[in-house]
């Protein structure tokens, strides 16, 4: 009997699984140049204009690319060319006062420019780098990351 | 020929320059589109730094290095390191502000008169995402105002559908009262929270 419960719920959970990929939309592709794609659940998929992002991606621009997103809380990222970018968290509810960013900036360069999650809850947005992390205070900034 | 010398010497200096900085990691404050300049600090296991001022620069040189102001970055410095990425940076949102008349679907005189900016920037813009965001005050029932503010956004989805926007970029939220337009205690009434508003991304 117990197995035949967990079986259901473990299949409920996983069904559920959409569900959840769906809310996590984040934001759209605005601007696109060159080769940039999008690595989603394993797969590398090519960005375009009016691409939806969404949470766990991977956005990475080859030699000649380069890539503008804006995020639905107005946060804007533009990634210049051999950059990679990873969306690790995005909560915005002001409804319900959740909010949170969390963003790794790989390699490359980069522009950031904060929207509404920085300008409602100051503190809830943080951008990871390989050579340290960087707290916002309502801004826009450029960053380099090289590898090493 | 000292002119060509000095050039010479010149360009040598600045590619030295350019291949120092680019060998490290970089962190350039800027202003935004309106020119507010506001702060960043860098940290990690061997400290941290803050830049809060427009073009001032903090330098890593890896992992184990520690954050250190680095010399302002001029416009030029900025252009040849960040160029590519500031040539595709998209302009910020566009935002409009819609209000009703008491109780009711009906758009104010005023907001009527936005409908044609709303659809004027959707195009120019070339838009493939906007947002319609109910939005309420801080006074009476928040079931009341949530389901007000949220049909009042849809009512306006409506309005843009039927103007031939593509219902699929539209999405329809409420942020009820966690983001007031006129900061208030709770329980007041305070008609300019009471709207709808239309971002175009």
């Amino acid at each position: 009997m117990l197995r035949i419960v967990t079986f259901v719920l473990l299949v409920l959970l996983t069904s559920s699984w959409p569900v959840f990929a769906a809310d996590d939309f984040a934001g759209r592709v605005k601007n696109v140049q060159g080769s940039v794609s999008v690595k989603r659940q394993g797969m590398m998929l090519p960005a375009e204009r009016g691409m939806k992002i969404h949470v766990n991606d991977v956005i990475s621009t080859g030699k000649d690319g380069a890539v503008g997103i804006i995020l639905q809380d107005n946060t804007i990222f533009s990634l210049g060319p051999e950059s990679e970018l990873e969306l690790k968290e995005f909560v915005f509810a002001p409804d319900t006062g959740r909010f949170s960013m969390l963003a790794k900036m790989i390699k490359g360069t980069f522009v950031y420019m904060s929207g509404l999650i920085g300008k409602l809850s100051p503190g809830s947005t943080t951008i990871e780098t390989p050579v340290g992390t960087i707290a916002i205070r309502g801004t826009r900034f450029a960053a380099k990351i090289v590898e090493n | 020929m000292k002119g060509v010398v000095i050039h010479a010497l010149c360009l040598m200096l600045l590619l030295m320059l350019t291949a120092c900085s680019s060998q490290k990691n970089m962190f350039v404050l800027l202003p935004d589109q309106d020119g507010n300049v506001g702060s960043i600090e860098v940290t990690n296991e061997q400290g941290s730094q803050v830049a809060d001022q427009a073009g001032e620069a903090v330098a890593v040189a890896g992992r184990n290095g520690k954050p250190q102001a680095a010399p302002p970055m001029s416009e030029e410095e900025i252009r040849a390191t960040f160029g590519a990425a500031l040539a595709v940076e998209p302009s910020p949102p566009k935002s409009f502000l819609l209000y009703f008349k008491t109780d009711s679907f009906d758009l104010t005189n005023g907001s009527a008169a936005l409908m044609q900016p709303i659809l004027d920037t959707i195009h120019e813009t070339e838009s493939q995402d906007i947002s319609v965001i109910g939005h309420t005050d801080t006074a009476g029932s928040a079931e009341h105002n949530f389901t007000l503010s949220t049909k009042r956004a849809e009512h306006v989805r409506d309005l843009l559908v039927e103007r031939g926007v593509d219902p699929a970029i539209i999405k329809v939220t409420s942020h009820g009262e966690g983001n007031l337009l006129v900061p208030t205690a709770d329980n007041v009434k305070e008609p300019l929270n009471r709207r709808v508003e239309v971002i175009i991304r």
